[in-house]
Parts: structure tokens; sequence; C-alpha cells
């Protein structure tokens, strides 16, 4: 009796199905002629629909709250224009990015990392729409700030802030234990023994995203050397064996062996690395300026809040490199595409949402960014401690290294240098063997 | 008679030490959960205290009402019913008129076609991610409900057309026999007669293509990349990202992404047992 | 009646909906991949054939194509015995204990199963973390405490921790599929085994096992090739890593594709994956075929 009014039960969902089978397919087909019909250009009687690609999912909070309000006013202003966004984590993002350029279908507005890795192939393929360069003489771009998004004297993309990487750190788990903030890269040892102890890591990074690992090594690096030069020059010559990336290589190993990660660290991503420093559950948290709202985010404790300090990543004993040479690089940006139909549109409103008055002063005043732009005149004297220490970091800064080595090569490059320096950090390859990935890479895949 | 009675008062006695044991098993198979359930009640730095379980003081409900709007649950719950209803009615009817065509009528290519059909069992569904990605964008269906419902379809169909084949050898003639000879049609054949006939393997079929189709992650994250039109595994990988702070909600989340099949387990739980054997055994 | 059951319309109609489906989402993309497995294809740009060159450099050049492979086998060996003799016995188990506890037992045991792998992977990343999870938890409360370690990211215990989730979650199909090939013994020989005095084991070594062989075959076939075929836990608990340790095929070209941008190399690790599924299911069944014939 059971089975058969399950059975009839299971012949009634069927019949049910097929109808919706009918009915899903025809309102696809509708939804597909729809799309397809808004070919209008720039011009204001003319409705245009607009696609934007963001890497900044949450549209609720923090900068992608930031660049939904700017989308909206300007959909408010061109009440002609309607802008559908889509917004994906950086990792799915860039996946996602990679198959729109595979079937050549990109979206009118996309995010774009100002990087070789990401961007070069793109404009030398033509994918993204040539701008105008005199449109921003007002826009007091810092220099050397587009640097990465153009090719041959031509502009093919904005930044949108200045990304430079600190040390985040918990002072009263410090001051709890006895300890001080690093002086040098080999107090981390001893500091890290101390905190153990109590089952604190001392420091939090997202290694199973591989890149936060890439730019620690490039930092010690700089540390080492005083400048971004060996690595620079490691990609003209093809060729990584310079001694003192070596060293580097070494010391990093070193420090890794040491016990100063989380012990999550090849299955935490970033977001899991912030949480665990959030959590007091680890005292220092390596990151870029993009994490200064954590100052400001009410999803964090209050204690924690009130205890969040920033440094610059400390010095190697017997580096040549000083505090003041930091990691910095103009990563994030926005690109129109070539191909898209409502190019004057798309333009228009990149150029509204990097407004010195709406990106760059609205993304200050609220803690959420580090700009692109001249932002002195935005100073309000009301900046959070952490939002003062790091312009202190950047304004101070004797050496700034351009884009960080695994983002410097192409795609494959990244993925292998990537892969290499994981490996490295969970001691699975030794200093020489990561040189010798780094090699036979590079001379692989050189930059175009 | 006695020595019948004998025996399942011994059976009895002997079973209680085996009860305890597996009751010991299933509950060390099922503690994951538990105590996933366990701290997406509690609050999200309880997490981080050394106790293995925690009495949640007061139950933090409030997670699962922010996982239900923040994670988008209902959207996504929707999105999946619509890809999967859809997905699992067609290979159901494809799979019987298939098969019948395949084991009772008479045409000339009928074995050859059955044999690719079969061949697609073997073929491993993530080796097409690529080829379909690239098709499916140019094409346009890659951001449409399309772009996972025409993959279900393709991998559910060799499956439930070899179980449909396997049940319809059993099934006697004589019946569609003296349909035909009172005048049937071949379409009043196969809806009046053969799908009644077959009810058991199609809810066999129904069953073994729902929990694969259902649940099915790496697809609906490759091809669909319109918020409003992803499905319910989604939405775990989706906060995972967003909200990261918080990992009691993000349980909570997980939580809700599995009650669905949970309650359906918990209704249907013996004919999902029949039916994955039999799908299993055939297959 | 010949002419019902031969209308060529009819079976047009019947057969060509799902063909044309089945065609368009399976084998043409597979055609598809072997073209663009013979080019160098980055995602943009031209086309350039290359020809054999991807599929004979993932053959001798590409340790990590081998690495993938290597897990898949260890999957499959450890799955078949450790999972599976354990799924039997508690088969076996369950299938003694009778009445409502049986059927209780049974549906409790496939739990796992039915729930979503992203929820699944995600709970035991979580379960096996180093920081909070309860496993150490667990450890360090019996007096275990050294064992603690980062299951997921030492590379040690990575693939192991990886497949045991991968098994934790399959177990219940094993042993449901042990259980009904149990049940659907024939009682009179049993029976009859125990009149003539079999004590337990023997009747499990002697009369149960011998005749389940069947199903031990189909399963132990199935978990073969489910092993290859891996993906989604992988992709959502290690992502391969630490390093390539933890590589699976899968999910071994989902990184080159879209992640190193190399879609002709990818496509080409594609192919081999299909032929490597295909050859290992007719070998199997072949030699499974033979088998049966002798016994």
């Amino acid at each position: 009796m059971v089975k058969k009014s399950i059975s009839r039960a299971l012949s009634l969902f069927l019949a049910v199905v097929l109808t919706a089978a009918v009915a899903g397919c025809s309102s696809n087909n509708g939804a597909a002629s729809s799309g397809a019909a808004s070919g209008a250009n720039g011009d204001s009687s003319k409705k245009v629909a607009l696609t934007f690609f963001s890497n900044l999912p949450d549209r609720s909070t923090g900068q992608g709250l930031l660049e939904q309000q700017l989308i909206d006013n300007f959909t408010k202003e061109n009440t002609n224009v309607s802008v559908t966004v889509q917004s994906l984590q950086d990792d799915p993002y860039k996946q996602k990015f990679k198959t729109y350029v595979a079937a050549n279908n990109l979206p009118d507005v996309f995010m774009v990392w100002g990087q070789p890795s990401f961007f070069q192939s793109i404009m030398e393929q033509g994918y993204a729409a040539e701008l105008n360069k005199g449109d921003y003489d007002s826009y007091d771009f810092l220099p050397g700030s587009l640097d990465g998004f153009s090719l041959n004297g031509k502009l093919y993309g904005l930044p949108r802030n200045s990304d430079f990487m600190a040390l985040f750190y918990n002072s009263k788990i410090l001051s709890d234990n006895g300890l001080q903030p690093p002086q040098s890269t080999s107090d981390f040892t001893a500091m890290a023994q101390k905190l153990k102890a109590k089952g604190i890591s001392l420091f939090a990074i997202g290694g199973q995203e591989k890149w936060p690992l890439a730019i620690l090594w490039n930092d010690m690096v700089v540390k080492e050397t005083g400048s971004d030069k060996v690595v620079r020059d490691a990609f003209t010559k093809q060729d990584f064996s310079d001694p003192k990336l070596l060293q580097a290589s070494t010391d990093f190993q070193k420090l890794a062996k040491s016990g100063i990660f989380q012990a999550s660290i090849s299955t935490d991503k970033t977001a899991d690395a912030q949480n665990l420093f959030a959590q007091g559950k680890a005292a220092m948290y390596y990151s870029g300026e993009w994490d200064m709202s954590m100052a400001t985010n009410d999803a964090f404790s209050e204690d924690f809040r009130k205890n969040l300090k920033v440094m610059a990543f400390p010095t190697a004993e017997g580096g040549s490199g000083k505090l003041t040479d930091i990691m910095g690089w103009n990563g994030g940006g926005y690109a129109v595409s070539a191909k898209s139909p409502n190019k004057d549109a798309a333009v228009k409103l990149v150029n509204y949402i990097l407004k010195p008055e709406n990106w760059t002063k609205s993304g200050w005043e609220q803690g959420l960014i580090v700009p692109a732009q001249k932002f002195t005149d935005y100073m309000t004297g009301k900046e959070t401690e952490v939002q003062k220490s790091l312009v202190n970091i950047l304004s101070t800064a004797t050496s700034t290294s351009g884009t960080p080595v695994n983002d410097s090569g192409s795609a494959q490059f990244k993925t292998d240098f990537e892969t290499a320096v994981q490996e490295l950090a969970t001691g699975m390859i030794k200093p020489d063997k990561f040189i010798q990935t780094l090699n036979d890479s590079v001379k692989a895949n050189p930059v175009s | 008679m006695i020595g019948v009675v004998k025996m399942t008062q011994e059976k009895k006695k002997r079973s209680i030490p085996l009860t305890v044991l597996l009751t010991l098993v299933a509950l060390g198979q099922l503690v994951p959960l538990v105590w996933l359930f366990d701290f997406s009640l509690a609050k999200s730095g309880d997490l981080f205290g050394s106790n293995m379980f925690i009495l949640p003081d007061p139950p933090q409900w409030g997670n699962y009402a922010k996982a239900w709007i923040n994670g988008k649950i209902p959207q996504y719950f929707v999105n999946s019913i619509i890809v999967n209803a859809v997905s699992i009615g067609l290979v159901a009817v494809f799979s019987v008129t298939m098969a019948y065509a395949f084991t009772r009528m008479k045409w000339k290519l009928s074995k050859p076609l059955l044999a690719l059909v079969t061949i697609g069992i073997m073929v491993p569904i993530h080796a097409t991610l690529l080829p379909n990605f690239l098709i499916f964008t140019r094409l346009k269906i890659a951001d449409t409900y399309l772009g996972l419902i025409l993959p279900y379809v393709a991998f559910g169909l060799p499956m439930g057309t070899f179980i449909m084949t396997g049940f319809m050898e059993g099934v006697p003639h004589s019946v569609e026999e003296s349909a035909i000879l009172d005048g049937c049609n071949t379409r009043q054949l196969i809806f009046r007669i053969i799908f009644p006939l077959v009810r058991p393997a199609i809810v066999t079929v129904i069953i073994m293509t729902y929990i694969s189709t259902w649940n099915e992650f790496i697809m609906a994250a490759t091809f669909v990349a319109d918020d409003s039109l992803r499905t319910l595994p989604y939405a775990v990988y989706n906060f995972a990202g967003e909200y990261s702070a918080d990992y009691a909600v993000q349980f909570a989340v997980m939580m809700l992404v599995a009650l669905p099949s949970l309650l359906i387990y918990a209704f249907l739980s013996d004919r999902i047992t029949a039916g994955v054997t039999e799908g299993a055994l055939k297959g | 009646m010949h002419r019902v059951l031969s209308n060529k319309r009819a079976i047009f109609w019947m057969v060509f909906p799902g063909f044309a489906v089945f065609c368009f989402a399976v084998f043409i993309p597979l055609f598809y991949s072997v073209f663009l497995g013979m080019t160098d294809w980055r995602g943009y740009g031209e086309i350039h054939m290359v020809w054999a060159q991807n599929f004979s450099k993932i053959l001798f050049h590409d340790p990590v194509f081998w690495i993938s492979l290597k897990n898949a086998l260890l999957l499959a060996v450890l799955t078949m015995l450790i999972q599976h003799p354990v799924a039997l016995l508690f088969a076996y188990l369950i299938a003694k204990v009778g009445g409502k506890r049986e059927k209780l037992f049974r549906t409790l045991f496939f739990v796992p199963c039915v729930i979503s792998t992203v929820v699944t992977s995600r709970m035991w990343v979580a379960f096996l973390s180093p920081t909070y999870g309860l496993v150490n938890h667990f450890l360090k409360a019996v007096g275990l405490g050294f064992l603690q370690t980062d299951w997921l990211s030492n590379q040690r215990t990575a693939i192991y921790a990886l497949i045991f989730v991968i098994m934790w979650q399959g177990f219940g199909w094993a042993m449901l599929i042990y259980y009904s090939g149990i049940k659907g013994l024939p009682k009179d020989i049993m029976e009859a085994a125990k009149v003539d005095g079999a004590n337990r084991f023997n009747l499990l070594w002697h009369i149960t096992l011998p005749l389940l062989r069947p199903v031990i075959v189909v399963n132990l076939t199935v978990a073969l090739i489910s092993s290859f075929k891996q993906m989604e836990t992988i992709f959502l608990t290690t992502n391969g890593g630490p390093g390539n340790t933890t590589q699976f095929i899968a999910n071994y070209l989902y990184t080159e594709a879209f992640s190193a941008q190399k879609y002709g190399y990818a496509n080409a690790i594609s192919v081999l994956f299909v032929v490597i599924c295909i050859l290992a299911t007719v070998i199997l069944n072949h030699s499974l075929k033979r088998d049966a014939i002798e016994s």
C-alpha cells in the first residue's frame, strides 16, 4: 500500500517535471533573445544594458558596497543605462575571466589586475579597449600607478588602489606574552616558541591560495637586498640563480620550518587566516592594505579591533634592505571590453566610479582603501590608527617593489612559482630545487 | 518448532552486544555531522575553545536566519529544484523510450547506438568539463539553466537506459502484443502500457539520477556564473568565501544545504536504498 | 504488429531527443577535446597544431600526471583493502540484527552518501583543522596529543586524510550493496549449512563469501573506476596541495586549464583521462568475465 502510494507520488512528480521542462526551456529562450536585443550606443535616448564583472562579491559591506553604490548612483544619473553586476572571489574570478577570454565573450566592464601574468596578454591580444589618456588629467593618479595598465604608451585600464604589504598584529597578544613587535625576521622564531605553548600561532597566512606565500618570499628578497632589482634581473636574464635569491629562499624555508606559521597553512585560504588572527589564534597576519577595514568591521570583536596594529614587514638580519623598502604595486583596477557594443557608456561608467571624489574620497573616508590617486585632500583627521600607520608606511617608503614576482611572468610561471613556493614553505623541496624549478619555468615561459 | 523458538531467543540474546557495537559505529560515522550541527548553534568564537562539543547557551538560532538570508538559500533552492526536476524528468522519459526502442523495436542501428550510449557510462563526467565549457559559452547556454540540464541529462541517460533495458528484458511480451492487436499506436503503447509496467525501474532511475545531480558541484560552479541561476551546493562555497569570519553561520549554511537531502532521505529511505542497490548492481 | 514495432518515425522520435542531448554534451565535446588536445591553444590568440606533442609530454615528462595516477591507484587499493572488507563485515552484521533495528542501521550508515560533497568536504576541513578541529581535540583528550598534526596540510598525512574522507563518504554505498547481496542469498543453503553444524566463521568464509562473489566483483569494479574519477572532494579540500601531493587527474586538468591557461595541454590530459577510464573498465570486465566462467 505504502509502496503503491509512493510510486504514485513519484509518477505525479514526473508529470509535474515534464510540464516544468517545457516551461523551463521556453523561458530560457526568452531570456536569451531579450539579452541579444541590447545593441545601443552611449547616446542618452537609447536603452543601454551594461555587464559589469567584479571581484568584490560581498556587495553589502566594504569595497563591494562602495562599488555597488557608485554604480547605483551612475544609473540614477543616467537613467537609460542599466548595469548587471556579476561578482566572484579572486580565484574563481580569475578562472571565470580566463574562460570568458577563451570564448571571446568578455563583459562590458571588468576588473583587472594590472600585472603581466593577468593583463599583459589581454592588452596584447586587443581584448581591452584603449582609453583616452587626456580624460584623466584631473584624476591625479599617483606616479607609476598606470604602468601596469599600459602597453606601448597606450592606456588600457585604470587602477583602483595602491596595494602594499604590511604586517598586522594583535598588540594585546604580544604584550600579554611579554613580547615586542619584531625588530627583524630573526625574532620570529623565539616569538613563535613562546606563543606555541598557549596554542597561538605567530603568523597566519593564506597558504592554500599560495600567492600570499609568493609575496612573502618576495618581501624577504627585498629586505635581504634592499630592492626588487634582483628579481627583475632574474626575469630579464631568465635565470634565478643569483646567490641572494638562494639565500632568501633558504631563510624563508628556515622560518617556515621553525613553526612560525599556523599549522593549517596549506588548507587555509586568506579568509581563514584572517579569521584565525581575528579570533586571537594567531598574533600576526601578513596581508595587504586592503585588509585595513578589519579595524572597522563589526564582524570582529571590539577587543580585537582595539588591539589591531600594523607595521611594515621587518628587516632581515644582515640584509641590506630597510624597513621602508616595501612590497607595493598597483594591482586591481578596471578595463573595458574592446568588443563591447556599448563602449562609450562603459568607459563613462569606469570614469565615473574612479572620479577622485567618488572612489578615492569615499573609500578613504570610510577606511576601506588606500587609493591609487592623490588623496591628501581627503584626510579628515578622523582616520583609524591602522589607517594612519598604513599611510605612514606608504608615504615614508624609500622603495616600492612593483608587481610581485609570481604575477610578473606568464600565467604558467605564476602557477609554477606558486606551487613551488608552497612546497618550499612546507619543506617538500630544498631551496636549490626551488631555484631550479623557477629557472626551468621562466625559460619555458618567457615574458613576451 | 521448538528449535525455531530456541533459535530466535538465542538470536535476541546474541544481538544485544551486536546492537551496541553497531550503534557505536553508526554514531562514529555521524559524529562529524553532529559536531557540525552543534557548532552551527554556537557563537563563532566558541569553536576556538578547547571543548569537543558544547552546549550552546542559548542556541544561536539567529545563525540560521543569517544563513538563510545571506546565504541566499531560498533562491539557490528554487534553482536546484528547477534544474533537477527537469533533468531527472527528462532522463526518466528518455530512458524509457530509448530502452524500449533498443530492446523491443526492430531497426538497423539499434545495436550500435545502444553500445554507444552504454560507453557513456565509462566516460568520466569531468573530462567533458573544458570542451563543454567552451561550447556552452560560445552557444550562450553557459549562463542558463540549460547549461546544467543538458550535461546532467546526458550523463544520467547512459545509466538510466542501461537500467531500463535490463528491466525491460524481463517484461513479458504478451501485454504489448495484445495491446498492438487491439490497435494501439506507438504513443499509446509507450505511455499507456509500457510506462506503468516499468514503474519500479523508473523509480530506480529517478533515484540514481537524483543522487548524482542534486549534489553536483563542479559543473554547477564552472558553467554558471550568474548568481541568480546558481544551485544549492554552490551556496556553501560562495558563503565560505564571502563571510569567512563567521564559522558558525558557515556551518549553518552547510546544515541548510544538507537538509533537503536529509529530509527526502528520511521520507523515502526504503525506496532510495532499494533504488541504489538495484541501480548499482545492474550498472 | 511488426508494423507498429518497426515504425521508423516512432523510433526516430523515441531515440532522437535523448540521443541528441547525449551526443551534444558527451560525444561532441570529446571530439572537440581531441582536437584541442593537439593544439597549443592558451585560451586566446591563434591556435597552432602541435599534434602529439602534448600527449608525449604528459606521458613522458609530466611528473604531476603520474602522481595523479598513483594517487588514484593508492585510493583504489586502500578502498579495496580497508573500506570494502569493513563494509562487508558490517553489511553482514546488520543483516544479522534483524527487525526494526536492521532498517535503522541500514538507514543511518547511508546518511553521508546523500549529503552533498560540498558540505561533507567543508565539514571535514573544519573537522580536521589543527586549530579547532575535533580530531585533534580528541587526540589530546585521550593522551595522544603527540599525534596531533595538520592532517590535510602535512605532506605525509594529506593524501591519507583525503583518502579517509573519500572512504567515509563512500562507505554507505559499499555497505548497502553488500547488504542487499547478503539479503539476496538463498536461505535454504544457509539453513542447510547451519543444520550440518557449520560454525559462524565457517558459514561466513565457506558459504556466504563464495556466494557473494558476483556482488563483490561488481562492487570492487565500481570502486576502482570511481577512484580514477575523483574530483570534488579534492577540489574542495586540498585542491591538490601541498604542492601536488594530493593531485588527481580531473583536478589537475582543471588547474592546468583554468589557472595555468594551458587549454591545449589540459584537453590532452582530458583525452587521456577518458582513455584510462574506458581501458580500466574494459580490462576489468574482460578479466572478471573470464574469471566468472572459470569458477
